[in-house]
């Protein structure tokens, strides 16, 4: 709380005195760069697109009241252009997405239903791992072994908070594709939060 | 055919909340279990179930089946964790990510900055 009051005083004092926005290359540069760079996976395109960002905030500059801290508003103007980006895009499906997609990771299930010994265990509260640095780490490391293109709905979905109305009139896919990739994604990603963080942890509580 | 309504050789160890334990809980089992969606169906409406509302009849049919499935309760639970997850990952991107902006690009981006802050 504290710090929160402290950066926004420090913008509301940076918006009298005379912003400069070279700072923000400074503060906040890496930090936008390596967030295009997980989505687009391309550094030129990831540089590209934090130059688009940082020149619009000094456009609109004046919009900005210091009601969110810098690097969260700066965060946001980087969401909306990559929402752009992926709009221009406009890529197929290629092959090994599909692959991906009609795996129904039929080793879980038992007929219908769950294989009792693969089930999902139970998670611990997320207060408890999200402040880690290793727990990010290893989800990062799950998001990048989805396909690309299941990757990109995915966090266009659940980071940049895009409606699936949005996605699908971006992307120029049937809802029932997206919800489809956004079904195997989300299971994909458990799988493997599971399999590297929650199984790994002794403290786990189980109930089994 | 539901796993959940066949009482197999580890139902003793299933912590579902009805788990074919005794000769009501088995009747109860199989009494949902053909009156529900099995749970490869399940985990495919939860996940639409973020997306859109469901109508209340498959909402209700869900919960019903969770007392004979405790894997597919926590696969609910487990996908909104996720998108809790998935949303702070922009806060955290320094802890997963080492990348750093080249210090020419930064210098260009500077020059840019400087002039369309003139402007």
């Amino acid at each position: 709380m504290q710090n929160r009051e402290n950066e926004v005083s420090k913008v509301v004092r940076g918006a009298s005195a005379g912003v400069n926005p070279e700072r923000w290359v400074d503060d906040h540069g890496d930090c936008l760069y390596r967030y295009a760079l997980l989505r687009v996976r391309n550094p030129e395109v990831a540089e590209d697109l934090v130059q688009e960002t940082l020149c619009a905030a000094v456009r609109v500059y004046q919009g900005f009241r210091g009601r969110s801290s810098e690097r969260s508003w700066l965060c946001g103007i980087l969401k909306n252009k990559i929402c752009d980006h992926f709009r221009k895009l406009g890529r197929e499906t290629n092959f090994s997405d599909l692959e991906f997609l009609n795996d129904e990771m039929s080793h879980k299930f038992i007929d219908q239903g769950w294989n009792h010994d693969l089930g999902p265990c139970e998670w611990k509260a997320e207060a408890e791992f999200m402040d880690r640095a290793e727990f990010w780490e290893i989800f990062r490391g799950c998001l990048s072994k989805l396909p690309a293109r299941v990757g990109d709905v995915f966090m266009l979905r659940e980071m940049d908070e895009m409606t699936t109305a949005q996605i699908c009139q971006a992307l120029k896919i049937s809802q029932n594709n997206l919800w489809v990739m956004l079904h195997r994604a989300r299971m994909a990603l458990r799988e493997c939060l599971e399999a590297n963080w929650f199984e790994n942890k002794p403290k786990l509580q189980t109930d089994g | 055919m539901g796993n959940a309504e066949k009482p197999s050789s580890s139902s003793a160890e299933n912590p579902s909340f009805l788990a074919g334990r005794n000769w009501l809980e088995r009747l109860l089992v199989s009494f949902i279990a053909t009156r529900t969606p099995k749970c490869r169906e399940v985990v495919k409406l939860l996940s639409q179930s973020m997306e859109v509302k469901l109508p209340v009849t498959t909402r209700i049919k869900i919960r019903f089946h969770y007392l004979i499935c405790v894997w597919c309760y926590r696969y609910g639970k487990q996908l909104h964790a996720l998108r809790k997850i998935a949303s702070s990952l922009p806060e955290h991107v320094d802890d997963c990510s080492q990348e750093t902006l080249p210090d020419s690009s930064k210098e260009r981006m500077k020059q840019v900055l400087r002039e369309t802050w003139r402007e």
